[in-house]
């Protein structure tokens, strides 16, 4: 009993130390919850005499009392306490049972009882404060005896205990809650009890996460958390405090209790699940596969006897669930799953685990070829051997669990001045300051979150306690560091801390469940496929030999719900403005000045909208400008990886080695893709995973020629003609700094707006300059290594690089600094090749044969050899053309190539592109085989390359040409004027969805450039030339304009039935269209400023027709050219060349072109050859035709008419698409 | 208010003429698109359809208006008229300011001015009126001059092409041989007209940044404005906070930049109301009602001459519309709150300075402490950065 008191003494204790709001109040409620803490719980339920359980729970109390001690005094003295600490949430291990797998300490457990609390310094403290507190407290009791009956309202404001025991609506089963026999005994005959009530299934069972209000997504993810963080007791009071409130327990699904209850399971807590249960019976709930899992797995951990344990599973097959599901349907460690197995052979010893099924594989026709088991396959190895490739592992492991790399900048380093130490001193000992107040302030905000919880309301409070308290403050103190002058959204940073929330705790789980050593062993195992000096057996694709390697699937961590993501985030943030202070004068060295913050809370006004933002104090940036620091500090997952990226196996592992990556890019909090990829057949993904894997696995390195010309020219003063960026102080300034005071009104107007257009250019320099710094740093940082980048793809099947700065997406910049990492000899045509591929950069001989383009390189050959010797000094040919940096990477090569004795030997990095000449058109020509189109867009073989621009700026001219002949006046006004560059954008985005209204104004702003054009007739002209455009293109691609025109009438009807388009690739990739009416919600309210987001993942919002039909006809072109490039990657792969793609650029080594182009060829005949529309319509009309026919006759009118349409596909032209094969233009 | 229409254009009379039913043929907005067509139907099976009013094809409007409720209202009473003049011109001895009339329409007003010895330009956005108000200077040699323009439209902030009727002030005024002459000279002309019955807050914030700015008309001067404004938003622009209800930003913006005046208070029915498609008679659409039933205000507002004598200049006046947005954004809330967000500098401080207590809230503040509060922070001397506000926090 003495435990007992102390128990509750210390809760006053912890009360009164909690460092939060009015403390006075605190700390006379803490106080008197403890002296009449015995009268109030006698008085919560009888049930309370249960001595054991009562010294448990005291002993928890306890335990939680410590360690808000222990917060505290680690606040005043940090690097003491480390070594113990007092682990808390955990309950006193009861019964037998091997303990089970722990959930992952963070540190090493010191004390777990009351007494053998070490005698170290801040333990004795502790001991002192417990004293001093004890006799104020009798003091306060004698006080305090007569106020209390007068208070007692008062204490229901803080209830004692966590909650064990719940409160059940149903007589017949709060039977159970007092058991003559053990609890053991009980488990059986609460599951036979029928449900309490019976509820609407409709209200009670939500399928998916996104069908759960906000509400249900927070609590259904707290609980969640509370397992992976050790707080199970409090997810259970939570539980048990909704479910004894009607209200509060209709937000409560199977779901939330199945969770609590395999936290229970995992320590082998029986009464606890028992309680659960009888919970999930007493609201109507009946236990379904998960529960009996937990249930088995609880038994298989206490060593159950077999009588319960059939009992059990009796139950379970009278409800219709299958014993083999529970092994392959629900998601359980190795671990539980032996358990669970342990249990079930107490019964059935016969009973064996369901046999893994054998690897399936793709049977689509498109990839028959690429899985063919024969044939000739000669897969590429990486250059590196095997010992390089695993140092590189190394690397790359370590940067991902530390989370962020730092990155030496290349802006010019400023000069060791007075100045700038002083400015980098001060800057220090703020950010040791902010550090220190960062703890204070998170530990206070964890205290106050935990009382919350307590008092039985859903907090962020388990959130976060995920990561350790230096790593949150690390992580806030790093993107102040990287505030932008300007400020930042609020909603935006509160999104970007969540997140980086997220993926550092994913990390860590990963680092404390053993997973990384895991995955140590099959990734080492796995580089012997790639390196260039071991051999395996079988040769397969990456993620085969992955899957064949049997590494076992990583629990996935599901993303949080975008609830809680906005309400952690905006958590994160506050914090960060309440911690961080600095003096209010920097220069003042006497430190007597007055503390200001260093984040303010402003708003911006745009139209009606008011949007809050996070703003550093000027002279806080201004500080950090002086600094100058010399690092940069990024996120792993923004930096290339350092080894070959993990083979994409399924939609949710690939690519960094422990840092979450999706398949696929969407939109924040869109759930509707990873469900559909998740549903889909395995083998159906088979043709993205590999082709992505594929794309990730080219290995790269920076052209470090360029990389030096390109840093001398940024760090003087940058050259915006070559795209490199000038200084921000570069901008243009005002005329006139000052205007004297008594100037007129009018000419400080004037001022004030050459003031404001100034700053506005500076502005946009300065984020230029930003991106430039960042790509170049990173360049300079991979300069000399080999590095990867990971790929994943949009909802259309488009393929990213991941790392966001610095990838051959980017701009002409970046793209000249990256070349294959791996050589080639340049072979018998390679030189050519690369010839023909710099005459392309300088895009001079567009419209010419290739042997012209050939011959135009001999004849400017002096030109390229002196741009390659002397670029900054030279004749600087190089940065007239139209791709200036590129141009100048591939002059070296040439020039390297010639001057070497045998070109054909000559061992060439560089990439050359292959260019689809109007991809989207192409597409389109072959699916409508329109022979003039296909022509024009060169699918028809000819001596010179065909301009579709051109052909249709004829076509116009034409029209015109009649049109003036008759008197339209505007048709005469045009003579002369219609020229490819006019019409050209507007032909190119047409594919893509541009309409009349885009396509005018396109074409306006051509007019206008046109400075011989009379201007008032622009409006007119180009409405009259957009009429025209669409006319010429409806004459040459008649099949592509009745194509476009029935996909978007079929999106418009299916969005009138209130579904999203929905189709799958001919390469078998589930694709959906995300857009649906925006739904606001205004989730998070209170505190610095409430946060109102569109919520797009919402899949009961209607679709939004207007963009479901512009969408769908681009959407449906952009995934054929996606599938187009991911079969040319997948059989380039087979054939062993090194492929990579910018959509629908292609690039490899000079040698291979010629191999590449073949194959491209062929898989577009290939991709044409199946009947894709005709698929796309049989698969429309087997998913949005409901059937039966709807009851209501309007109903039933769309669908009909639904139907009819999607039925009647356009009926293709004649082009034969066999002559692709030999057009030399098609792609180049 | 009925009158005949002898001196009008063929086009307007013959709407005006053409009966019940008849309003709003043009005036299409999507409210009415539901219920509109039936009315219209039989209205012109009622009446005979070659009455119809032929529109104007040539020069098709490029943005159909948004709303039925976008009305143009004009003088046509003649003894309203001559009573306006009056008060307008001023005393007969002083010598007659200019007077851009804005949309006179039918031009009773404009001869009662003219009458009343004012030298007038009538700037009229739309084209039909315009034939009939030059016919009415024919003989006055000079005393006025009638422009297309639609002065609520001049020197657009959307930037862009400026076609008419929209105009640039530099042009227009050039015209019109208007001289800049200094702030803190006298009134150089006056504008009489109305705000546009949709979009008066448009039109208010419009002439306000002008005239912060002292660009577009307010470059050439202290340009007095005489308006009618409508009863909700003149209450609105005359609160304070006696009247805190209404309180907002715009009351504050307008009553420290200009000395306002209520000259006139005259009944909605007093005009001719004038959709797109001619004159509205009677309708028993319900906001149109309940609008005929309220007031109009001729207010005069004369910017003050020493509304930049202190530290709130053109140069920063952006500053003071944030300071005020962001107050009025949470209007419940104490000044010393929103200080917190605006400023680095010690909040209580600059409040002591002003002379208001810590727990002051927005609503209880004066224009004219708004306007010391600013000037307060503006010219603190002991700190280099005294504001957060930059140009990236506001659109315009």
């Amino acid at each position: 009993m003495s435990v007992l008191c102390w128990g509750r003494g210390a809760a006053g204790l912890r009360r009164a130390l909690q460092p939060c709001g009015c403390p006075g109040l605190l700390a006379k409620e803490g106080i008197l919850g403890g002296v009449c803490g015995p009268r109030r719980s006698s008085s919560a339920s009888p049930q309370e005499q249960d001595q054991d359980r009562r010294k448990d729970w005291g002993h928890v109390e306890l335990l939680e009392v410590l360690q808000a001690r222990v917060r505290q005094l680690q606040a005043e003295s940090v690097s003491e306490v480390v070594v113990n600490r007092v682990d808390v949430a955990r309950l006193p291990e009861r019964g037998s049972g091997d303990g089970g797998p722990q959930p992952p300490r963070k540190v090493q457990r010191g004390a777990t009882g009351a007494s053998p609390v070490p005698r170290s310094g801040w333990a004795q403290r502790l001991e002192k404060d417990k004293r001093i507190q004890r006799m104020h407290m009798q003091q306060l009791e004698v006080n305090l005896q007569m106020q209390v009956q007068s208070q007692s309202e008062e204490l229901k404001v803080w209830p004692k205990h966590l909650q064990v025991e719940p409160r059940l609506l149903s007589k017949q089963l709060a039977v159970f809650l007092a058991p003559e026999s053990s609890w053991e005994e009980q488990l059986p005959r609460v599951l036979q009890e029928a449900p309490r009530k019976l509820r609407l299934a409709v209200g009670r069972a939500p399928s998916t996460q996104a069908q759960l209000s906000g509400q249900q997504q927070k609590l259904l993810a707290f609980f969640k958390c509370c397992l992976l963080t050790d707080h199970l007791p409090l997810a259970h009071h939570l539980l048990v405090t909704h479910h004894s409130q009607q209200r509060k327990q209709k937000l409560l699904t199977l779901d939330m209790y199945n969770t609590v209850m395999l936290g229970w399971a995992r320590q082998g807590a029986f009464r606890e699940l028992v309680y659960v249960l009888l919970m999930v019976k007493d609201a109507g709930l009946t236990p379904d596969l998960l529960s009996y899992a937990a249930i088995l797995q609880c038994m298989g951990r206490r060593g159950q006897d077999a009588g319960t344990i059939e009992r059990c599973l009796k139950q379970m097959s009278q409800e219709g669930l299958k014993l083999q599901a529970l092994f392959t349907a629900v998601p359980l460690s190795a671990e539980e799953q032996a358990t669970v197995l342990k249990a079930v052979h107490k019964v059935k010893p016969t009973f064996s685990l369901p046999p893994r099924p054998p690897p399936a594989v793709n049977t689509s026709k498109l990839l028959r070829a690429v899985y063919a088991k024969d044939g000739p396959v000669s897969y590429p190895k990486l250059h590196l051997p095997l010992k390089t490739l695993q140092s590189l592992f190394e690397k790359q492991l370590c940067v991902e669990l530390a989370s962020k790399v730092c990155v030496v900048s290349v802006e010019k380093p400023a000069l060791p001045s007075k100045e700038v130490t002083h400015a980098r001193k001060t800057l220090q000992t703020l950010r040791d300051h902010w550090e220190k107040a960062l703890c204070r302030v998170l530990q206070e905000t964890k205290n106050h979150l935990e009382v919350e919880v307590h008092k039985g309301r859903f907090s962020l409070y388990p959130f976060l306690c995920l990561l350790d308290e230096r790593e949150v403050v690390q992580m806030l103190l790093q993107v102040l560091q990287a505030l932008p002058a300007q400020g930042e959204s609020f909603t935006t940073l509160a999104r970007e801390l969540s997140a980086r929330t997220f993926s550092r705790h994913v990390v860590q789980r990963q680092r404390l469940s053993g997973q990384v050593q895991a995955l140590e062993t099959y990734y080492r195992k796995y580089l012997h496929l790639l390196a260039s000096d071991t051999k395996v057996p079988n040769p397969c694709l990456p993620r085969q030999y992955w899957e064949a390697l049997g590494a076992p699937e990583a629990l996935r961590e599901q993303p949080w719900p975008l609830p809680v993501q906005m309400e952690l985030g905006k958590q994160l943030a506050e914090m960060l403005v309440q911690a961080t202070r600095m003096p209010s004068s920097l220069d003042n060295r006497h430190g007597s000045s007055r503390l200001v913050p260093v984040l303010y809370h402003v708003y911006s006004f745009r139209n009606v909208q008011q949007i809050g933002i996070l703003k550093p104090h000027p002279a806080y940036v201004q500080l950090l400008e002086t600094a100058a620091e010399p690092t940069l500090t990024f996120e792993a997952v923004d930096v290339p990886m350092l080894c070959p990226p993990l083979p994409w196996t399924s939609p949710h592992t690939g690519a960094f080695l422990l840092s979450p990556t999706k398949l696929m890019r969407t939109v924040e909090g869109a759930t509707q893709h990873q469900e559909l990829l998740e549903t889909c057949p395995p083998t159906a993904l088979h043709g993205a995973l590999d082709a992505l894997t594929q794309l990730g696995n080219c290995a790269w390195r920076v052209n470090g020629r360029v990389l030096d010309l390109v840093l001398q020219l940024f760090q003087a003063k940058g050259c915006p003609k070559l795209g490199v960026p000038a200084p921000a102080s570069e901008a243009p300034q005002p005329a006139e700094a000052h205007v004297p005071q008594s100037a007129a009104p009018a000419r400080k107007a004037e001022l004030r707006r050459e003031l404001a257009r100034c700053q506005k250019v500076a502005r946009e320099m300065h984020s230029l300059r930003a991106e430039a710094l960042y790509r170049l740093s990173l360049a300079q940082h991979l300069r000399g290594r080999v590095f990867w980048l990971p790929h994943n793809m949009d909802f259309r099947g488009r393929t990213y690089p991941c790392p966001p700065h610095f990838n051959h997406l980017g701009s002409d910049v970046a793209r000249a600094l990256l070349e294959f990492a791996q050589g080639r000899p340049l072979g018998p045509h390679g030189l050519d090749w690369l010839k023909i591929h710099l005459v392309n950069l300088t895009g001079f001989k567009k419209r010419e044969p290739l042997r012209k383009r050939l011959a135009f390189a001999e004849e400017v050959m002096d030109d390229i050899l002196d741009s390659a010797d002397q670029p900054m000094t030279g004749r600087k040919w190089w940065m007239g053309a139209e791709e200036p940096w590129q141009t100048l990477a591939c002059c070296m090569e040439v020039a390297n190539a010639v001057r070497c004795s045998d070109p054909a030997a000559y061992v060439s990095h560089l990439p050359v592109h292959q260019d689809g000449s109007c991809n989207g058109l192409q597409h389109y020509a072959a699916l409508g085989r329109d022979s003039v189109g296909a022509a024009s867009v060169n699918l028809e073989p000819s001596d010179v390359p065909q301009d579709v621009y051109s052909g249709v700026a004829a076509q116009v001219e034409v029209f015109r040409r009649q049109d003036a002949q008759r008197g339209t006046r505007v048709a005469q006004m045009l003579e002369g004027f219609i020229t490819r560059k006019v019409v050209k954008q507007t032909v190119m985005t047409v594919v893509y969805g541009v309409t009349r209204y885009g396509g005018r104004l396109q074409i306006e702003k051509r007019l206008r450039e046109l400075t011989d054009f009379p201007q008032e007739f622009v409006w007119e002209a180009s409405h009259y030339l957009v009429r025209q455009v669409f006319k010429s293109l409806q004459e040459m691609f008649s099949g592509t304009r009745a194509i476009q025109h029935w996909l978007t009438e079929s999106a418009r009807l299916i969005s009138h039935m209130g579904s999203v388009v929905e189709w799958v690739t001919p390469l078998g990739i589930p694709i959906i269209q995300p857009y649906r009416l925006e739904h606001k919600v205004k989730q998070v309210r209170g505190g610095i400023q409430s946060i109102t987001y569109t919520h797009n993942g919402d899949i009961s919002q209607k679709p939004n027709t207007r963009k479901q039909k512009n969408g769908f006809p681009p959407n449906f072109i952009h995934s054929l050219d996606s599938s187009h490039m991911m079969l040319t990657a997948l059989h380039c792969y087979r054939k062993g060349l090194t492929f990579v793609s910018v959509h629908d650029c292609y690039w490899t080594h000079a040698a291979d072109v010629a191999v590449m182009n073949q194959v491209c060829r062929e898989q577009f005949v290939r991709l044409h050859s199946e009947p894709i529309l005709e698929d796309l319509s049989r698969f429309l009309v087997s998913r949005f035709c409901p059937n039966p026919t709807p009851r209501k006759i309007s109903q039933c009118w769309e669908a009909s008419q639904l139907k009819e349409t999607l039925q009647a596909v356009p009926k293709p032209g004649a082009f034969d698409l066999e002559r692709v094969k030999h057009s030399t233009y098609f792609f180049s | 208010m009925w009158i005949p229409v002898a001196g009008l254009p063929l086009q307007l009379r013959l709407s005006a003429l053409a009966g019940a039913g008849r309003f709003c043929i043009l005036g299409s907005g999507a409210a009415m698109r539901k219920h509109l067509p039936a009315r219209n139907r039989r209205g012109l099976a009622d009446s005979s359809p070659q009455l119809l009013p032929e529109p104007d094809f040539r020069n098709p409007p490029r943005k159909a208006s948004r709303s039925s409720l976008d009305f143009k209202r004009y003088v046509t009473d003649r003894r309203l008229a001559t009573t306006l003049a009056q008060i307008v011109c001023g005393k007969p001895n002083r010598p007659p300011h200019l007077l851009l009339e804005c949309n006179p329409g039918p031009g009773i007003l404009t001869e009662a001015l003219l009458e009343a010895g004012a030298t007038v330009v009538a700037l009229e956005s739309d084209k039909t009126f315009i034939p009939h108000l030059e016919s009415l200077g024919k003989n006055l040699d000079g005393k006025l001059r009638v422009i297309h323009c639609d002065f609520f439209r001049i020197d657009p902030r959307s930037g862009g092409a400026i076609k008419p009727p929209a105009m640039s002030s530099e042009g227009l005024f050039k015209n019109l041989g208007v001289e800049e002459v200094p702030w803190t000279a006298g009134v150089p002309l006056k504008v009489f007209g109305m705000f546009p019955s949709r979009g008066e807050k448009r039109a208010l914030w419009k002439l306000a940044y002008d005239l912060y700015s002292c660009s577009s008309i307010y470059k050439f001067g202290r340009i007095e404005i005489n308006m009618f404004i409508g009863e909700k938003e003149f209450q609105k622009l005359m609160a304070d906070p006696r009247n805190r209800g209404l309180y907002y930003v715009l009351s504050v913006v307008w009553q420290v930049a200009c000395e306002i005046k209520v000259l006139h208070m005259e009944p909605w029915s007093s005009f001719d109301v004038y959709t797109r498609s001619g004159r509205l008679e009677n309708t028993k659409r319900k906001e149109v009602l309940e609008l005929l039933q309220q007031n109009l205000y001729l207010i005069q507002m004369t910017p003050r001459r020493n509304l930049f004598a202190n530290s709130l200049t053109p140069m920063n006046y952006n500053i003071f519309f944030h300071l005020l947005k962001h107050c009025f954004g949470k209007r419940s809330a104490t000044v010393i709150d929103h200080l917190r967000s605006l400023t680095p500098l010690d909040a209580a401080d600059i409040l002591m300075q002003i002379g208001k207590k810590e727990d002051e809230k927005v609503v209880n503040m004066y224009p004219e402490d708004f306007k010391r509060l600013f000037e307060t922070i503006e010219s603190s001397e002991d700190c280099t950065y005294k504001w957060l506000y930059d140009d990236t926090l506001e659109d315009v």
